[in-house]
């Protein structure tokens, strides 16, 4: 199983040890990941905002790398990964769409052919890995752990395409799971993080991870597991902000979902990674660290 | 040689309704109804809209004279498996299914039920209340006559010895038997749309998260309850309860794109049924659009507000919650009139899920050859000119199995009326 | 309405029946009654062009979906609201934060751009450096889509 390696401008500048996890679990799956150096930025949610022909442009010339690289991408973000997925989505399917977007990329000399699919770090884990191969990598089961499960909006929002690809929640459920881990219903999981609305209106999306956390919280998680880079840090960072802001404290550790698999896997984190959790994870982790 | 001879596939008030118009006419009724007891849909309900009139008290003297009609023979717990021939000469193969209980000596005393150990969830009380392995439906059922549920029966015997009449006979086979007839009439109703497949609302997690059904059987003096309004969690009365319209119907999501157009008459009867039980309870209804067309319907709606104060509040929520200590229910909803988002906390909700062709009229239509719409209900051969008329000549359709036309039962009542008429017309030679 | 009606992500407007099932869920109209995305309809519907596309309203959308999922009429909410946003930019309503990634962009090919700190641990972890390949695609790009003018201070 090899993929392109989209890594979207999140990782890279904040959640190193995001991408750092992903490249030493995944070779132990089965998983070869190549690079997509000349890729741009997918045309996340602000872009879109602005303009959307730029949006269909710039995701299809990233789409165009994936297919003269001849592998299906995957992502990370759950933006990056909406972002080429719905465009993809819409090329396939619109003639006329795809024509608009060629006309723009023949400026680049790129043509989009509609060849590749576009799955995220969870499609590659349960669908193409598959959950067996997952269980039988962990050689240290997490038993126990209770945890607070964020698939992230773009996950599983819009119903219409994601269900087309079959997917839920169940997914992240059972990959949990496998870990040994437990994966705690709570109210609200479908809810989002609130990250979009971060520098745009910061009382607005702190009030929203809040609601969030609470939801946490009552259902008396020990973690957060996320899958969005977005997503963790609204919920790890967030929730000093939510702490300075409105007084009110959480202590939930957050977890991107594949550290937690690497730790059941065996693999300890090192310092570095440790302390770019903002809320310490040291005393629930302790021993595989 | 004009074959006065006619077969009505489905039991409910639509099927009832054409075998007695025929039956008075001289025509012999083949009434074929697939669970043990006619009655069909209108035998679960408590009251209708808008009189308020006990349903069963109105239906149940039809289903005796059904019973008793001599010109009526009722294929209880049988289905149409096979058709051949044409208007004045077709040929049904009904599989007869084994009760395992002889019906010309069961007299339906329901000793056997009283000593049978197996207790079981009851389909007419929608798996609210329970039955035994061997049962009758309901309380009104006719054929008068028990039957073995042979799935869930353990054999042990008991009922074949209190049995006084030795009606109990677990070795009955089905058997198919060939019935020539001139024409045939659908009659087969609607089930309701499974409203689990809208997770949001929590049906089938939330106990107190119910279906319109399920409260007419808990308002209904024969359900459960005895006609006692308790909440599934913890039987407590509840206090507010919230109507939530338009569950699975008018929604692009599932392909019930259309209004089941009886949705919004039944919650309000219901609504104005739990204030006179019991006037300090707040009852709302969330809607979209509140239909009530039709004679006297707006002027019900209008007293339920007035006099009943019943709450209508103008909104479509998405999502329900629970508190998983109170299992009490919380909506968030915006009220588009106001222009404000509140939320509101509930002891009960009720789901009032789209009506969708009955579970089975798929396969009955192939049998038939006839086509059905994109909704899956049986097409008439021209809504204007031929509107009970199927694709298939001599064979015609009433009640919700033509769709939701209005639907309600005076509407059923009129399409039995009306296939009974073009059955006869079309046998008598001048259609 | 004709206008938001007319593009690809806008057309969803036209099915509104106004049932209030995408404000109900909304996780922002919850907490300000700013933010209200079947209000948002109403105006676009009754052709409030100014006030549509003066305010914050379309911009406090985060875009998660929730409405979109559940409008019975598959009009398409949270899809409307970009349609609304890129009506709002080229009235020059345009927060400071997208601005400022457009801009980013424009200049990087990514909106977020890590720090030096950032790329040093990279470096010293073995990873590929980021760098600006294709920076010249994205501004031919954006060049020919006319987005380069809609970026300010540009």
């Amino acid at each position: 199983m090899k993929y392109a390696f989209f890594l979207g401008c999140l990782i890279p500048a904040r959640e190193l040890s995001y991408e750092v996890s992903v490249r030493k679990a995944l070779p132990e799956l089965g998983v070869e990941l190549v690079d997509m150096k000349a890729a741009n930025c997918c045309a996340p949610f602000s872009i879109q905002s602005v303009d959307y022909n730029s949006w269909l442009a710039l995701a299809a010339r990233d789409l165009c790398i994936a297919e003269e690289m001849g592998l299906d991408i995957m992502t990370l973000c759950n933006d990056c990964y909406e972002s080429l997925l719905m465009v993809n989505n819409l090329l396939k399917k619109n003639p006329e769409l795809k024509d608009k977007a060629n006309q723009i990329l023949s400026e680049v000399g790129k043509e989009y052919k509609g060849k590749v699919e576009v799955k995220n770090l969870v499609d590659v884990l349960y669908g193409d890995v598959g959950i067996d191969k997952v269980k039988n990598a962990i050689k240290e089961p997490i038993n126990g752990l209770r945890v607070g499960a964020q698939p992230g909006c773009h996950l599983t929002k819009p119903k219409r395409i994601h269900f087309e690809l079959l997917r839920g929640f169940k997914e992240l459920d059972e990959l949990i799971q496998a870990t040994g881990a437990e994966s705690v219903p709570y109210e609200r999981k479908e809810m989002c993080c609130g990250g979009p609305l971060r520098d745009i209106n910061d009382d607005l999306s702190r009030s929203i991870s809040r609601e969030k956390l609470r939801a946490l919280k009552d259902s008396e998680v020990q973690a957060i597991a996320t899958v969005c880079p977005f997503c963790f840090l609204q919920l790890d960072l967030g929730q000093l902000e939510v702490k300075r802001h409105f007084n009110e404290e959480f202590n939930l550790p957050v977890v991107h979902f594949i550290e937690l698999l690497r730790m059941g896997m065996g693999m300890k984190l090192e310092d570095w990674e440790i302390k770019s959790h903002r809320i310490p994870i040291t005393d629930l982790f302790k021993g595989r660290l | 040689m004009v074959n006065r001879a006619v077969m009505v596939v489905g039991g409910g008030i639509a099927g009832i309704q054409a075998s007695l118009d025929l039956a008075n006419r001289g025509y012999k009724v083949y009434l074929v109804e697939r669970s043990p007891s006619i009655g069909g849909r209108m035998a679960q309900l408590d009251k209708t809209f808008p009189t308020m009139d006990c349903s069963m008290c109105i239906l149940a003297p039809k289903m005796i004279d059904c019973s008793h009609h001599h010109n009526v023979q009722m294929l209880s717990y049988s289905e149409v498996k096979a058709v051949k021939g044409t208007t004045g000469d077709f040929v049904v193969t009904v599989l007869r299914k084994p009760r395992y209980v002889d019906i010309t000596k069961c007299t339906g005393c329901g000793i056997c039920a009283e000593h049978c150990p197996v207790e079981v969830p009851n389909e007419f009380d929608e798996q609210l209340g329970t039955r035994k392995a061997i049962y009758m439906p309901f309380p009104q059922g006719v054929p008068r006559a028990m039957t073995v549920d042979k799935n869930n029966c353990i054999e042990c015997g008991l009922c074949i010895k209190m049995c006084q009449a030795g009606a109990v006979d677990l070795k009955q086979q089905p058997q198919e038997e060939d019935y020539n007839v001139g024409a045939i009439i659908v009659a087969t109703g609607f089930d309701i749309f499974d409203a689990s497949q809208i997770p949001t609302y929590g049906y089938g997690r939330y106990r107190n998260v119910i279906t319109s059904l399920e409260l007419e059987r808990l308002l209904c003096a024969s359900g459960p309850t005895g006609g006692h309004l308790i909440r599934p969690s913890d039987g407590k009365i509840p206090r507010t309860i919230a109507f939530i319209q338009c569950v699975g119907s008018r929604d692009r999501r599932f392909g019930t794109t259309y209004c089941s157009s009886i949705c919004c008459k039944y919650s309000v009867k219901d609504a104005v049924l739990i204030k006179e039980h019991e006037p300090n309870t707040t009852v709302s209804i969330f809607y979209i659009d509140m239909r009530a067309f039709g004679r006297g319907f707006q002027e019900f709606v209008n007293r339920a507000k007035s006099e009943y104060g019943v709450r209508f509040v103008r909104s479509s929520p998405g999502e329900i919650l629970e508190d998983p200590a109170s299992k009490n229910l919380r909506i968030w909803y915006e009220d588009t009139v106001a222009g404000r988002i509140e939320n509101a906390e509930l002891d009960l909700v009720v789901l009032c899920p789209a009506l969708i062709p009955s579970k089975g009229s798929h396969e009955l239509a192939k049998v038939l050859g006839a086509e059905v719409d994109q909704y899956g209900f049986f097409k008439a051969a021209d809504l204007i000119t031929s509107p009970v008329d199927t694709t298939v000549q001599g064979i015609f359709v009433c009640g919700y199995a033509l769709g939701p036309k209005t639907g309600d039962i005076p509407d059923s009542i009129m399409q039995g009326s009306a296939t009974a008429a073009r059955v006869a017309e079309v046998l008598e030679g001048s259609a | 309405m004709g206008d938001v009606a007319g593009t690809p992500r806008g057309n969803g407007i036209l099915v509104c029946i106004q049932c209030g099932r995408c404000s109900s869920g909304c996780p922002v109209a919850r907490l300000t009654s700013e933010h209200n995305p079947r209000r948002l309809m109403e105006m676009v519907i009754l052709g409030l062009r100014k006030e549509v596309l003066s305010t914050q309203l379309p911009w406090y959308c985060l875009s998660c979906f929730t409405c979109l999922d559940r409008c019975p009429q598959g009009g398409d909410v949270g899809d409307v609201m970009f349609a609304i946003r890129n009506q709002a930019v080229r009235q020059g309503n345009i927060p400071a934060g997208v601005a400022a990634q457009a801009k980013a962009l424009y200049e990087t090919t990514r909106v977020i751009n890590p720090i030096r700190s950032a790329l040093d641990k990279r470096a010293s972890l073995g990873l590929w450096p980021i760098g600006t390949e294709g920076l010249d695609d994205v501004q031919k790009i954006l060049k020919r889509t006319g987005m380069d003018k809609l970026i300010p201070s540009h």
